[in-house]
């Protein structure tokens, strides 16, 4: 600690300045009866060679999936980051800023997140953008509340939304916590057997104040149906539809086809997955939405000299000036890790986000045909495209192929029991431009031997 | 002036890429939903990239650029070993859904983090689960409102905040569906006891407060306050913000409060990221720990073969508290965050309260120091004190009421006046309680040479005259930025030629 308190040792000095002979004197104010006595049971200060070995030592236990033939994905995907965004990235003027309550010493990050507005509202083609909220989840979960005081007053019904049932849990508990407070009733959207969505279901959407979906989907289809959903829902029913940002190199943007407000998982853009977080929230909306929106928003302005300049605008939405009236309490955002996507945006520009897109889709693509020619495996939703990841159905539990998976060294990807309780042999399989032919034979040549392990004969 | 923007190469390649393992015309999509635009990003090679964003880095001003006393925020160094140990594999590259055995490193970590949370805060279990400050309080008031669902104590849809309050206090209480009742401070900015009295009935749930309070005053009467909520059965919640100024001194859990969120951006150093991310644990007594999101991290014996995983004598698993609100992020937190923060408190372990010590010792010597230079410049009449006390806690305010009726300053242009002599300024117009309120937080990581300087700067502003002062700041990369403007003439992205 002696590293980080410059006046250490100069405390006497301080102190006599201001006329006091103890550090006690400064907590004159805190009554005895709340003063912790003793030190507080904790180890030792540590030098920082000691931390960074604990650290080594604790964090190397842990499997890295690099270190692995890995599958996972799930909900966050293992892209290739340029090596100029980490660099770039830490920058102390963007590290350690604060806010940009103070915009004429906080142009670089105002119009850093002024781009990434652009960025996004480009990618999913709707107008506007925020610069981020927590995750892929918490935007989902403001987005409905949003929806629900945009369009509760014409709704028929009212206070009621949709939600895709294939939804994962983790992300509808979101969901459910914050709907809860303006008591949003939450009612399932149906899928069809191959996966899209049954249309009429979405009929019986037609009224309420919205429908949330997502593209691809939970279980990795890309629903060519999600077109025709707002000409079923209609106007006063908002479309929310959830992406993959990377996907929208190849898939039409759902602002194209009618989507009133785009949430996501902005993380295969510009972060590691880090364990789930920090990584950042989509949130892109059409202009009825603006003031009713969340997070914060950058503008572009003038200085009193008609200089170009950048500042935080729409702020009377936000809890610091609306207090129980505001949208969201969102205050914390995670602009930093939205700034690592506009690095890696603009690093990508739109050739790069389409052979990446590319990669993705193509690794699948083999993914599927080597892993569907295994006798005894079987792809449930066969018919439908796939944009990066697919269920197999297995001849037996998900979970006990991933041990045995687990011990020949592959992360053979996600058990779907986890999610959907009444599929215990379905494994999610995620493949992203860093899986590799010969990773995809080998997991295939593993997934044979335990098939015939189950014995199955085809 | 460098625009992303105006960048339009023919390569249009920042970055190469290997070639897809199937060629691009043997993937196929519906119809509907081949994309039919692309999206107009910029086409930037990586040199021309690298310099866009040095550029707009160097018209942002940082920790490390200089002295950046912003009240409220906390913005102390940032230790650089926090970053190397984030960016490391075993935390960057590792998956939630990974299994328990792949990440007993992490759970470890997790386990040391929770149990240093709860003996700082004198609380019974805590959750690293909420990602912001603001995400702690929503997560904590939800699980207090399931506390009393499940008691049958439905008629308590009250939430009490302090008018000095951070604004996400009734932000967040408000998300969860209570209803805000605030009551007045005192004139010296404390809390009004008889106000409390007035308003806390069976209908309470909880009072949101913080202790120091956004004055940075101690609020001695903080066990009346506690007894007179507790008396009408409600629930005393503790916002963590004001955290940096009693670690090892005082505890929320001996100040009987049931509820507190930690903001670990703030005191535990994770850098603010210019408004993220953060990390914002909760921690409660045992009687809300069945209620907290899961999971959480507990331990137990080893057992068969875990041994070749495991990194302790003891193994590491998640747990599901029982009556869990459920999840208010889908993953487990801010995972990159709790490392830089586990790796900030081992460099202090025990001596904590020293790291609050000199927290506590800089605000009040700037305080004295402040005072002092006013008056030897002859502007000591400018400034007042935001509320009477002997001491101050992590931060303090000022009111430059004064300098405002007598020559028309205000405090927002003795901010941009500090603007112009190379520093942040400080939070301005917060708390509302304080007339032309300048709430100033220096921190324990700032020098004494730098506080004497800042101070005698500070007085060299407050003799600037109000005209000059008026259009300051002058040295910055823009100056007074029209807001105004920008809400009237709304540009929230590039206008593209065709728009």
């Amino acid at each position: 600690m002696v590293d980080q308190l410059p006046n250490l040792g100069r405390e006497a000095e301080m102190l006599a300045t201001m006329g006091m002979s103890s550090m006690d004197d400064l907590f004159s104010d805190v009554p005895d009866e709340v003063r912790i006595q003793g030190l507080l049971p904790l180890p030792d200060p540590q030098s920082e060679e000691e931390i960074i070995a604990d650290a080594r030592r604790l964090l190397g236990s842990n499997v890295a999936l690099g270190q692995r033939v890995s599958f996972l994905g799930a909900g966050l995907y293992r892209n290739y980051v340029p090596a100029a965004v980490f660099q770039l990235i830490t920058r102390g003027e963007f590290l350690t800023s604060y806010t940009p309550y103070q915009p004429e010493v906080s142009q670089g990050m105002l119009q850093a997140m002024w781009e990434f507005q652009t960025l996004i509202s480009e990618l999913v083609g709707l107008p506007i953008a925020n610069l981020s909220l927590y995750d892929g989840s918490t935007a989902a979960a403001e987005a409905i509340t949003c929806c629900v005081r945009v369009h509760t007053r014409k709704a028929t019904q009212k206070d009621t939304v949709y939600v895709s049932e294939l939804t994962p849990p983790d992300r509808m508990s979101v969901i459910e916590n914050y709907c809860q407070g303006a008591e949003i009733k939450i009612n399932m959207l149906r899928h069809n057997p191959d996966g899209t969505v049954m249309l009429s279901s979405a009929q019986d959407a037609a009224g309420s104040c919205g429908v949330y979906v997502e593209q691809p989907n939970p279980i990795g289809v890309l629903d060519g149906g999600l077109p025709l959903l707002k000409e079923i829902i209609g106007q006063n029913t908002a479309l929310i539809v959830a992406v993959q940002p990377v996907s929208l190199g190849l898939v039409e943007a759902p602002g194209a086809y009618g989507a009133d407000i785009v949430v996501g998982e902005g993380q295969p853009l510009g972060s590691p997955i880090t364990g789930g977080g920090p990584i950042y929230g989509i949130f892109a909306c059409s202009k009825p939405y603006l003031r009713l929106m969340p997070g914060r928003i950058v503008g572009r302005s003038i200085d009193v000299d008609g200089k170009e300049a950048y500042c935080l605008t729409l702020s009377t939405r936000e809890q610091h000036i609306r207090r129980h009236r505001a949208t969201s309490n969102i205050c914390t955002n995670e602009t930093l890790i939205a700034l690592m996507g506009a690095m890696h945006m603009s690093l990508l520009g739109p050739e790069g986000l389409r052979d990446l897109a590319v990669r993705n889709m193509a690794a699948c693509t083999l993914g599927k045909q080597k892993l569907s020619a295994i006798k005894g495996v079987h792809l449930p939703h066969a018919s439908s495209h796939h944009f990066q990841e697919f269920v197999l159905e297995l001849p037996g539990k998900a979970s006990e192929c991933l041990s045995y998976l687990d011990g020949v060294g592959i992360v053979g990807g996600f058990d779907l029991h986890r999610w959907y309780p009444a599929q215990p042999n379905w494994l999610l399989v995620s493949f992203t431009d860093q899986t590799k032919s010969n990773e995809i034979e080998l997991l295939a040549a593993h997934l044979e031997v335990w098939v015939a392990s189950q014995g199955v004969t085809a | 002036m460098s625009h992303l923007f105006d960048h339009h190469g023919a390569s249009g390649k920042g970055y190469s890429q290997p070639a897809p393992v199937l060629p691009a015309s043997e993937l196929s999509l519906p119809d509907t939903l081949v994309r039919k635009q692309a999206p107009r990003w910029p086409r930037i090679s990586e040199p021309e990239m690298v310099r866009h964003y040095t550029w707009l880095s160097k018209r942002n001003f940082g920790i490390d650029t200089g002295f950046y006393p912003l009240g409220s925020c906390t913005m102390k160094h940032n230790p650089r070993v926090n970053e190397v140990i984030a960016q490391l594999p075993g935390i960057a590259d590792i998956h939630p859904h990974q299994p328990e055995h792949h990440l007993q490193g992490l759970l470890s970590i997790y386990h040391e983090m929770q149990y240093m949370l709860e003996v700082c805060a004198g609380m019974d279990q805590v959750t690293l689960q909420p990602v912001a400050g603001a995400q702690g309080e929503f997560t904590a008031v939800r699980c207090i409102q399931e506390y009393f669902r499940l008691r049958g104590e439905d008629q308590r849809t009250k939430v009490i905040v302090p008018d000095s309050a951070h604004g996400t206090n009734p932000a967040s209480a408000a998300m969860c569906g209570f209803e805000i009742v605030e009551i007045p401070s005192r004139v010296d900015g404390r809390i009004d006891l008889d106000a409390l009295r007035a308003v806390a009935d069976e209908t309470t749930a909880v009072m949101m407060i913080t202790n120091p309070n956004t004055l940075g005053l101690f609020e001695a009467d903080i066990l009346e306050a506690t007894s007179i909520v507790h008396d009408v059965g409600g629930q005393m919640y503790y916002d963590g913000a004001n955290f940096n100024a009693i670690l090892g001194i005082t505890s929320p859990g001996l100040m009987g409060f049931d509820a507190v969120h930690f903001n670990l951006h703030k005191t535990f150093s994770q850098p603010h990221g210019g408004g993220g991310p953060g990390s914002g644990p909760i921690g409660v007594k045992a009687h809300l720990a069945d209620f907290l999101p899961g999971p959480i991290v507990k331990k137990r014996p080893i057992v068969g073969d875990e041994a070749k995983h495991a990194v302790d004598d003891m193994w590491f698993g998640w747990y599901q508290p029982t009556h869990s609100i459920g999840k208010v992020q889908q993953w487990h937190g801010n995972a990159g965050a709790i490392i830089r923060c586990w790796a900030y408190y081992r460099r202090y372990g025990n001596g904590l309260k020293t790291m609050s010590e000199h927290a506590v010792l800089n605000a009040n010597y700037l305080r004295h120091v402040l005072h002092r230079e006013a008056e030897a410049a002859g502007v000591g009449d400018m400034i007042v004190d935001g509320a009477e006390t002997k001491v101050a806690k992590h931060e303090f305010t000022i009111s430059l009421e004064p300098a405002k009726e007598r020559h028309g300053i205000s405090a927002m242009d003795i901010a941009k006046g500090l603007l112009d002599m190379g520093y942040m300024a400080p939070t301005v117009y917060f708390p509302l309680v304080v007339p032309e309120c300048m709430m100033i937080e220096p921190t324990e990581t700032e020098s004494k040479e730098t506080l004497d300087t800042f101070a005698i700067d500070f007085a060299k502003v407050l003799q600037v005259d109000a005209e000059t002062l008026h259009a300051a700041p002058i040295t910055t990369p823009v100056r007074r930025v029209d807001e105004v403007y920008a809400a009237r003439n709304l540009c929230l992205r590039h206008p593209y030629d065709d728009e």
